[in-house]
C-alpha cells in the first residue's frame, strides 16, 4: 500500500509537480483515514495535500487518472474464442522442436491455420470430458487458473521488481517485457511446456497448447503494461533528460526544431530567476538602527542623537545595456541572450539591446514591441550582414549612448572579439569600463581561442570587469543570475 | 476537540449538510478539505478568485461548530506585535515606578553590591510575564481553551516575513515568545486555521507545503442557482435561473473582473428590491454597476446586454 503511495508521488514528481517528504507523510495519513475504497474521496484528498496550485491540480489530475487505473488488463477477458487461438495453432505448428505434429497441413498458412482452429475445438471439449491436468510451473498455475486480480498484482509486483519505473527510453520497452515475464516466472513454464510437448501424450499436448496461449496472452498484456508505465515515468522524464542535455549543448549547434524547447527552457529558468530576485526587491520600511552611522552624523549636533540613521537595504534595480555581436558565427548566442534577458523583465525591467556586426544600432523598440522571433529576424536582416567590426562598434556606442552610461548601467558585450585585424579601439572600452557599474564580456568561444587569430579580446578584456565563456544555457543562467546578484 | 464536534465532523455528507444548514453551499471537495483539516491537525490555505466565499467557509465552520471566530487580517506591514503579542507598555512602567519605590524594602537588610544583588534575583521578576501580555489574534487563537476557528485572511497581502512567523503556528500549534518560552496549544482543542488567499502573489512553498490547499473556482450554474436560492430564498425560481445564466454568460467574457458569486447575491437582492420579475434590457443596463466593478467592463457589457438578456431568458 505504502510503495503505491510512493510510486504515485514519483509519477506526480516527474510531471513536475513540487511534493516533499513531509507531504508524502501527509499524505499516507490521509490515506488511513480515508483509504483506497473511494476513488473519488481519494483523489480529492490527495490532490489536496500534494498539488499546491491551480497548475499543480491539472496535471495532478492527469497523473492520477493514469496512475490508478488498471483498466486495460482487467476488462480483457482471458478465455477469448478461436480468434486468438488460431494465431497460436500458426505459432505453435511452425515453432521448431515441436517434432510429432499429426496435422500436415498447418504449416503456417492461412488456410491451415482455419482447419486446426476447427480440430483444437474438438480437442477442447475432448479435453474437457477427459483427464483434467495441472500445470506445475507457478505461473502455469496461475494462467489456468483465470484469476484475473492475482496475474495483476503477480504482474505488478513483477513490474516494481524489475524497476519499470525507471525505464526513460521507449527502446527499453522490449528489454522491459522481457524482463517482467522473466521476473514472473517464465523459464519454469517454458521448461514446462517444452517438457509436456516431448511427452507427447494428447492431454499433455493440448495442456501445452493452452499454456502457451496463456503466455502470449500474458505477453501482450505486459508489453501493454510497460507501455502504460512508459508513458507515465518515462514520457516525462525524458524530457527533463532531453532539457538537461539541451541545457548544455553548445547553442551554436542548435538546430532550428530545437527552437521551440529551448525558448521554453529559457522561459523556465527565467521564471525561477524571477521568484528568486524579486523577493529581494522589496523594500524595508523600518530598518535597524544603523549606530555608527547615526553616530558620524550626530557628531555635528554635540553627539545628541538628534538624527537617527536606519538601516535599509535599498535595492537598485539592475540597468542592463546589451550590446550582442549578431555575425553569423555568434548570432545564435546573442538570440538566447536576448530571449533570457526579455523574458526577465520583472525584475530587470531596463534593458536596452544594441546589435551589430559592423555598424551599432539600437533594437530595443524592436524587442519590446514585437514578438522575440519576428525581433530576432527583423535584427538579423538589419545588421547581420557585413563583416564583424568591433572598432567601429564601440565608436558607434560612444557616440550615442556613452552619456547614458552611468554608475549603475551594467554592459554586457557578447561577441567572440574577432575584428578581421582591424582598430580594436580598445580605448572606447576602457572610458564605458570607467563609467559603468560593470563591464561584462561574454565570449562564446573557449578561452584557449580568445588569443588565437584575429580575436583581440587580450587587449579588451583588462577593459571588462569580468569576462566569460558563455556558450550554452547553463552558462546563459549563470551569467544572468550573476547579474541580479550583483544588482541586489 | 470536543466529542460533540467529532460528530459534526464524523463524515464528509455530514459536513456538507451541516454546511447548508447554515446556508453555505458547498461541494464534496470543500466537505472534504474542512474533514481532512480537522481529522489531521492541519490548516486549510484556501486560493480562488475574490468573491467565491474563502472567508464565508471559515466562518460558516465556525458557526456550524458553535465555536468562535477569530480573524486575522493581513496587510502589508503586519508584524507580530499586531498578530501575535505585544507588551503592555505602560504597565510595565507602572510595575518598573512601583518597584523603585518597594526597593527599600526589598533589600532591608542586605550588606554591600553583592548581597543586594542577590536579594534582587530572589525576588520573582514579572516584568516579562503573562500578566503584561497582550494577546493579539494568533496567541488568543493557541490559548483559546474551548477551541477556535482562526482565520488568516488574505495570508498574500502580508510580507514575506510575516509568513514565515505563521510556520511555527501552523506547524506545531505553538508560539514561541523570547522572554517567557513556548505557548502551545492544548493538543485536543487545536484551532481549526483556515488561511486564505487572493493570488496577488505567490505563498512561499514553506507555508504552502503545511497546509492543505483547496481551490475554489467559480461555481458552475447549478451550484451558483442553489447558492442564490440558499442566500435569497424570496427570489422567484424563473428570476434566479435568468440571473445565474447571465452571470455565467458574463464570466465566459473578456472583463477586468469578472463577477464572483458575492455579486451575484448583492445583485439578486438588488432586483428583489426593485420588484422584479423578469430581467429585461432596460433593467440590466441600470444595475450592471452592482455586478460590475469598472467603468470600462461596464462599457463592454453596456454593448451586448440585449444579446445577453435575450439568452439568459430563454435558456431559464
Amino acid at each position: 500500500m505504502e510503495t503505491t503511495l510512493v510510486d504515485f508521488v514519483k509519477v506526480l514528481r516527474t510531471a513536475e509537480i513540487q511534493v516533499s517528504p513531509a507531504e508524502t507523510l501527509d499524505a499516507m495519513e490521509a490515506l488511513e483515514l480515508v483509504g483506497y475504497r473511494n476513488r473519488t474521496l481519494l483523489k480529492n484528498s490527495l490532490s489536496m495535500i500534494l498539488s499546491k496550485t491551480p497548475e499543480e491540480k491539472e496535471l495532478f489530475e492527469t497523473s492520477f487518472e493514469k496512475f490508478f487505473t488498471f483498466e486495460n488488463i482487467s476488462n480483457q477477458p482471458w478465455a477469448e474464442d478461436g480468434d486468438h487461438q488460431d494465431d497460436n495453432t500458426d505459432f505453435d505448428d511452425s515453432s521448431p522442436g515441436n517434432p510429432g505434429n499429426g496435422q500436415p497441413g498447418g504449416k503456417g498458412s492461412g488456410q491451415g491455420g482455419g482447419q486446426g482452429s476447427g480440430e483444437i475445438e474438438a480437442e477442447d471439449e475432448d479435453d474437457d470430458q477427459t483427464t483434467e491436468l495441472t500445470p506445475s510451473s507457478p505461473l502455469g498455475q496461475l494462467l489456468m487458473s483465470g484469476n484475473r486480480t492475482e496475474l495483476m498484482v503477480s504482474l505488478s509486483e513483477a513490474g516494481r521488481r524489475v524497476e519499470v519505473n525507471q525505464i526513460v527510453v521507449f527502446t527499453q520497452k522490449g528489454l522491459y517485457t522481457r524482463k517482467i515475464m522473466d521476473a514472473m516466472g517464465l523459464k519454469p513454464l517454458q521448461d514446462e511446456i517444452t517438457q509436456l510437448q516431448g511427452d507427447g501424450g494428447r492431454p499433455e499436448r493440448n495442456l501445452a497448447k493452452k499454456l502457451k496461449q496463456g503466455r502470449d496472452r500474458l505477453r501482450d498484456q505486459v508489453r501493454d503494461y510497460v507501455e502504460k508505465q512508459f508513458f507515465l515515468h518515462a514520457d516525462e522524464s525524458g524530457k527533463q533528460l532531453r532539457e538537461e542535455l539541451l541545457k548544455k549543448v553548445k547553442l551554436s549547434n542548435l538546430e532550428k526544431r530545437n527552437f521551440k524547447d529551448v525558448q521554453e527552457i529559457v522561459f523556465k529558468m527565467a521564471k525561477k530567476l524571477v521568484a528568486i530576485h524579486s523577493k529581494r526587491r522589496k523594500t524595508f520600511k523600518r530598518g535597524q538602527l544603523d549606530v555608527r552611522k547615526t553616530l558620524r552624523k550626530n557628531m555635528q549636533y554635540d553627539g545628541m542623537f538628534f538624527d537617527l540613521q536606519w538601516k535599509a537595504i535599498k535595492v537598485d534595480r539592475p540597468k542592463v545595456m546589451c550590446i550582442c555581436d549578431v555575425s553569423g558565427s555568434v548570432s545564435n548566442y546573442s538570440r538566447f541572450l536576448l530571449m533570457f534577458l526579455y523574458s526577465l523583465s520583472e525584475v530587470i525591467p531596463k534593458v536596452r539591446s544594441f546589435a551589430f556586426s559592423s555598424d551599432l544600432g539600437e533594437v530595443t523598440q524592436l524587442f519590446e514591441n514585437s514578438k522575440l522571433e519576428d525581433a530576432m529576424a527583423k535584427t538579423m536582416r538589419d545588421y547581420g550582414n557585413g563583416s564583424t567590426d568591433y572598432g567601429q562598434m564601440l565608436m558607434d556606442f560612444k557616440r550615442n549612448c556613452m552619456d547614458d552610461v552611468n554608475n549603475k548601467t551594467t554592459v554586457i558585450i557578447l561577441g567572440d572579439a574577432r575584428n578581421n585585424y582591424g582598430d580594436p579601439k580598445a580605448g572606447i572600452l576602457h572610458e564605458m569600463y570607467e563609467k559603468a557599474r560593470r563591464v561584462i564580456w561574454l565570449n562564446p568561444e573557449p578561452r584557449s581561442n580568445w588569443i588565437v587569430g584575429d580575436a583581440e579580446m587580450k587587449k579588451y578584456a583588462p577593459n571588462c570587469h569580468q569576462t566569460d565563456v558563455c556558450n550554452s544555457l547553463t552558462h546563459l543562467e549563470r551569467v544572468v543570475a550573476n547579474l541580479l546578484r550583483f544588482a541586489s | 476537540m470536543s466529542i460533540e464536534n467529532d460528530e459534526k465532523l464524523e463524515s464528509i455528507e455530514k459536513i456538507r449538510l451541516g454546511l447548508e444548514g447554515l446556508n453555505y453551499i458547498s461541494n464534496t471537495q470543500i466537505a472534504t478539505a474542512v474533514f481532512l483539516a480537522y481529522h489531521l491537525d492541519k490548516p486549510i490555505l484556501i486560493e480562488g478568485p475574490p468573491g467565491v466565499g474563502k472567508t464565508e467557509l471559515a466562518k460558516s465552520v465556525a458557526a456550524m461548530l458553535d465555536l468562535e471566530c477569530i480573524r486575522l487580517q493581513c496587510y502589508e506591514g503586519l508584524d507580530e506585535s499586531k498578530a501575535i503579542y505585544e507588551w503592555k507598555y505602560g504597565k510595565q512602567l507602572l510595575y518598573t515606578q512601583v518597584l523603585k519605590e518597594t526597593l527599600g524594602e526589598i533589600l532591608e537588610g542586605a550588606r554591600g553590591l553583592s548581597e543586594s544583588v542577590t536579594k534582587l534575583h530572589e525576588f520573582g521578576d514579572i516584568f516579562f510575564s503573562e500578566q503584561f501580555l497582550e494577546p493579539r489574534p494568533l496567541l488568543k487563537a493557541i490559548k483559546e481553551t474551548e477551541g477556535c476557528v482562526l482565520l488568516i485572511d488574505e495570508v498574500d497581502k502580508s510580507d514575506h516575513e510575516f509568513e514565515s512567523l505563521l510556520l511555527e503556528l501552523l506547524s506545531d500549534y505553538q508560539i514561541s515568545i523570547p522572554e517567557i518560552g513556548t505557548v502551545r496549544a492544548d493538543p485536543d482543542r487545536k484551532p481549526l486555521v483556515f488561511l486564505t488567499s487572493n493570488n496577488t502573489r505567490e505563498i512561499s512553498d514553506a507555508l504552502k507545503r503545511r497546509c492543505l490547499h483547496l481551490y475554489i473556482p467559480f461555481p458552475d450554474a447549478d451550484l451558483e442557482g442553489q447558492i442564490v436560492h440558499a442566500r435569497v430564498p424570496e427570489i422567484p425560481a424563473n428570476l434566479r435561473k435568468q440571473l445565474v445564466s447571465f452571470i455565467q454568460e458574463l464570466r465566459e467574457m473578456d472583463l477586468k473582473k469578472v463577477p464572483a458569486i458575492s455579486e451575484t447575491i448583492d445583485w439578486a437582492k438588488t432586483l428583489i428590491l426593485l420588484h422584479t420579475e423578469s430581467l429585461d434590457a432596460d433593467l440590466v443596463r441600470q444595475t450592471l454597476n452592482v455586478i460590475l466593478k469598472f467603468q470600462e467592463d461596464i462599457e463592454t457589457v453596456q454593448a451586448e446586454v440585449q444579446m445577453l438578456t435575450n439568452k439568459a431568458t430563454k435558456e431559464a
